[in-house]
């Protein structure tokens, strides 16, 4: 690259958020350089979006489970120590030689040199293909979470709230406070299924009983607000606007019994999934996570099996921003550790504080994890329906690229498919689709899916104008 | 910066709070469609953070057009934004 | 596990690798009722096959113009096959009954100094010479076609039937209709023994889905791509095959349109529109070969992308077609393909081992499906008297077979 001077940080984090702020500051205290490079201009994650709008508060961040989170931030943001190279994404990242060498994108472009690598990228909502998802005004809950922190908007007058997850509790009392009303929550599960499954979790869940009081108020209020939550109701079509260029309602079967809700905007919530596009381009092991994506491997260290690669928060699994902030604090400890700037009774002494209180967390986090599985709650597809949102390439394309060139489980997986049918060769590179094309194949051969293979992943991690690339700064 | 800042969309005049990415101007305004897809339809932002490429918009700030992710990119005075390809040159 | 029944009886050819090659020629020996069996250790059209760009370039590629002194016999040789090419890719549709997404609207191979030119001027002569009609153009002319051209560009030689394929699925059709006419295809199926019996036959051991088969075959034909002389090797034979880690980028899908392969006679550069509209940017540029533990050269991990090459294959790409710079890079990719000690195809069978053949070193995209049909026609004992592969047999390198103790 052009125009452009490599400075050799002791710590290069990928990601902003609790994690990666967790780890910077742990890392600058002992007097290292350390540098946060995030695709956000301002440092916070996505829970911690901030108000763009020059001079708009955060009202949200004074609520009882982001205050935590926000001393760190404020942390963060006072600690001068920190390099924070907002508003770039990574292009390429490699470990070559005694470095790790990252080509940043953003208004212009860079390279730096690190001695340890810390990928802190977190997560994304699963994107579940149904009929009509393709619809504008249909979005991730993230979406109009994030829209809401960041940019104090609301994009719709009757939002409707769909998926498994009890997040939907808490974006849709937000949405009462900005002044709309949601036209729904519709979880797809039954109250008895979603007990079903937490109670196994519960005991060791009451060791952090806050978030469970929090998401039972919710629900009073809601209802209290005059928000309908219906539980085993499950969205089955999302119905365009008359004009045929928004969403007009979504066909919603409630106890079976199939039902119309009138909604200009919905809000996706079957679960997150790690954002693993930078691990695994840099050849990182990776493992299915629960319930779809792929969880990047590590050691007690919080390393990878690349020497010298740390991930923490949610690459490692969705567990929730309070156990990244733990993790964060672990690998922090363990590359300052590691390049000698701390010594090894100091060390365990912030290890095992952080352990402790990643696993305290442990508890809530399974529970969350089983009242929200989607497994058993994914929407029916049509044959036309979109699974690859990119390249507009419906289901039916996908599944005969499965059943006519993919012969054994042995060969290819998913990457197989995508060669033949353009599935996740879009600007996306397969984040969106590459869980729904795995599923299919898991069901056209008979395999649980974590036997699927899944896509190769490659470089650039995001779409950059090529002019960016060769221009010089 | 502070103060509404004014942009164009589609050759319109929009005015959006300074800081607002072109994607929050762009629903603000009541524009959920960003783009048409192959088959004809009309296509929205799905994920607001960068990840699915949905938003993807042309856009021109004194040095020609690019492809950017309207979620990411922050409105700037003068800024031009096209839902549909412009000619290239 | 799946299992599948074992062919009827022994094949008479075992071929080894399911690239465009293998599976061509497995068409070509289906279609006159040779029983054939093609392994395939990981899922077929994996390798080089289904990695390269997919240009089907039929001038004179810029490598032999840049060191001109290894002899031009050979590199005229090639003008010729690539003229039979020509007819082979513009007949492929038909004979394999399926779209495969074939342009052959022409190619430019531009110039951008008088160095160029004069490389141009040559190049044009020789191909005359050797029958293949290329068309010199100046920059007035060269832009008339295609607009989107930089003023820099000087000048450029046309050549009408260029163009480019989908890589991603002529493997499959060859393969599709080799089944159809009786051959047996095997993928996740690895060839792990291999050795001559006194009887001047090939004892292979195949390990699969279906399990451990070990199989005794009068021919066999090693098709692997980098992996061939690893794999004749176990024969105690060499080949001077050596891996190349290749990297090639790809844009979103847009304009402005480009109906021809663009080359560069002075710059690594290959540049084309896909079907669906993206722009294909390689022709040469390096990645990196992941090692294994004990410092080898892993064959089966993709290389790594390079930044350097990266950029300059894109700047390559804009100095040419300065449009370019508005679109995205969605996909930087890497693959190995293989390079023979002379730059030139090995295909045929190998003196010391008959009945053993092989073909990789090359340009096996292009002259993937001729090859492929002159090789199965060798292996039948059908090859015309002046056989236009003949030029690239293995017999070139004998001398590195002399000391080989077979069986």
């Amino acid at each position: 690259m052009t125009g452009t001077t490599d400075k050799i940080y002791d710590l290069a984090i990928v990601g902003g958020g609790p994690a990666g702020q967790a780890a910077a500051l742990q890392v600058a205290a002992a007097g290292l350089s350390v540098c946060v490079i995030d695709e956000q201009p301002l440092p916070g994650g996505q829970v911690l979006r901030q108000p763009a709008a020059a001079g708009a508060g955060a009202g949200w961040m004074k609520a009882a489970p982001y205050r935590r989170l926000a001393a760190q931030h404020a942390a963060f943001v006072a600690e001068k120590r920190i390099d924070w190279i907002g508003g770039f994404s990574v292009h390429t990242a490699s470990r070559q030689a005694e470095h790790f060498r990252l080509s940043l994108v953003g208004a212009t472009s860079r390279s730096i040199s690190a001695r340890r690598m810390l990928i802190a990228a977190g997560c994304y909502d699963i994107p579940v293909p149904l009929p009509g998802w393709t619809l504008p005004g249909v979005m991730s809950a993230g979406a109009v979470q994030t829209l809401l922190k960041a940019q104090g908007i609301v994009p719709g007058e009757r939002c409707l709230l769909f998926g498994t997850h009890p997040l939907m509790l808490v974006l849709a009392e937000q949405i009462v406070a900005a002044g709309h009303r949601p036209a729904a929550v519709c979880f797809a599960q039954s109250q008895r299924q979603m007990l079903g499954r937490a109670l196994p979790h519960a005991l060791r869940a009451m060791r952090t009983p806050g978030p469970l009081l929090a998401g039972l108020g919710a629900m009073a209020r809601l209802r209290r607000a005059g928000v309908p939550v219906h539980f085993d109701a499950s969205v089955q079509r999302l119905v365009p606007s008359t004009d045929g260029n928004g969403l007009g309602a979504a066909e919603v079967a409630i106890a079976g019994r199939t039902c119309s809700i009138d909604a200009d905007l919905a809000a996706m919530c079957f679960g997150f999934m790690p954002q693993s596009d930078l691990p695994r381009a840099m050849r990182a092991a990776v493992a299915p996570a629960h319930p779809a994506g792929w969880r990047t491997l590590n050691d007690a260290q919080m390393m990878t099996d690349v020497p010298g690669l740390y991930v923490a928060g949610e690459t490692v699994g969705v567990t929730g921003a309070d156990a990244a902030m733990a993790e964060g604090k672990i690998a922090g400890a363990a590359i300052t550790h590691d390049l000698g700037a701390l010594d090894a009774v100091s060390h365990a002494r912030i290890a095992s504080a952080a352990i402790r209180q990643r696993e305290r967390l442990n508890g809530f986090a399974d529970l969350l994890a089983a009242m929200a599985d989607p497994r058993e709650h994914w929407p029916e597809v049509e044959a036309d329906t979109l699974l690859c949102r990119c390249e507009d390439v419906p289901c039916t394309e996908v599944d005969r690229a499965i059943l006519q060139h993919v012969d054994t489980a042995a060969s290819g997986g998913a990457s197989a498919a995508k060669l033949r049918c353009r599935a996740g060769m879009g600007p996306c590179q397969g984040r969106g689709c590459e869980h729904s094309v795995m599923r299919r194949m898991a069901q056209a051969r008979d395999l649980p899916v974590a036997d699927i293979a899944g896509f190769r992943a490659r470089f650039p991690i995001r779409p950059v104008p090529l002019g960016s690339l060769v221009d010089p700064d | 910066m502070t103060g509404p800042v004014s942009i164009t969309i589609d050759g319109e005049a929009v005015t959006a709070p300074s800081g607002a990415s072109v994607a929050a101007a762009m629903l603000a305004s009541g524009r959920q469609r960003f783009r048409d897809d192959t088959r004809g339809s009309s296509r929205g932002m799905f994920c607001n953070m960068g990840t699915c490429c949905e938003c993807m918009v042309w856009i021109s700030h004194g040095t020609g057009w690019t492809r950017l992710r309207a979620c990411l990119v922050a409105v700037a005075p003068g800024m031009a934004v096209l839902r549909q390809e412009p000619e290239l040159a | 596990m799946r299992s599948s029944a074992p062919p009827s009886r022994v094949p008479d050819v075992l071929i080894v690798g399911g690239g465009l090659v293998g599976c061509a020629c497995a068409f070509h020996l289906a279609r006159a009722g040779v029983q054939v069996l093609l392994a395939e250790a990981s899922s077929l059209n994996a390798g080089a096959s289904g990695q390269t760009a997919g240009s089907l370039h039929f001038q004179i590629e810029r490598r032999f113009l840049e060191d001109d002194g290894n002899g031009s016999g050979e590199i005229d040789r090639i003008v010729s096959l690539n003229r039979l090419a020509i007819e082979e890719w513009a007949g492929l549709e038909n004979a394999l009954s399926r779209d495969l997404d074939i342009t052959m609207d022409g190619g430019l191979m531009l110039a951008e100094n008088e160095a160029d030119l004069a490389l141009l001027q040559q190049k044009s002569a020789r191909e005359a010479a050797a029958g293949l009609a290329t068309r010199l153009l100046d920059a007035g002319e060269a832009r008339a076609m295609l607009p989107g051209l930089s003023p820099t560009v000087r000048g450029a030689a046309f050549q009408p039937h260029e163009g480019h394929a989908n890589p991603r699925i002529l493997a499959d059709a060859y393969a599709d209709a080799a089944r159809q006419l009786g051959a047996t295809i095997r993928t996740g199926t690895r060839l792990d023994a291999l050795s001559m019996t006194e009887a001047r036959q090939y004892r292979a051991t195949l390990v699969g889905p279906a399990g451990v088969e070990t199989l005794v075959v009068p021919q066999i034909f090693v098709a692997a791509g980098a992996w061939t002389a690893s794999i004749v090797g176990r024969l105690g034979l060499q080949l001077p095959l050596f891996p190349v880690p290749l990297s090639l980028n790809v844009t979103d899908k847009g304009g402005p349109e480009l109906p021809y392969l663009v080359q560069h006679v002075g710059k690594r550069l290959s540049l084309k529109q896909s079907e669906a509209g993206n722009f294909l940017i390689g022709g040469g540029w390096a990645s990196r070969f992941a090692f294994r533990a004990d410092g080898s050269i892993d064959l089966d991990t993709p290389p790594l992308p390079v930044a350097e090459s990266v950029s300059g294959n894109l700047q390559a790409a804009i100095d040419v077609m300065p449009a370019l710079r508005h679109r995205s890079l969605v996909r930087s990719w890497t693959g190995i393909t293989c390079i023979s000690a002379d730059q030139l195809p090995i295909a045929g069978m190998l003196p010391a081992a008959p009945g053993l053949f092989v073909a990789a070193g090359g340009s096996m995209f292009t002259m993937g499906p001729v090859i492929a049909r002159l090789l199965a026609a060798q292996i039948m004992g059908r090859a015309e008297e002046a056989d236009p592969i003949a030029p690239f047999t293995p017999a070139r390198f004998a001398h590195l077979n002399a000391f080989a103790v077979l069986p």
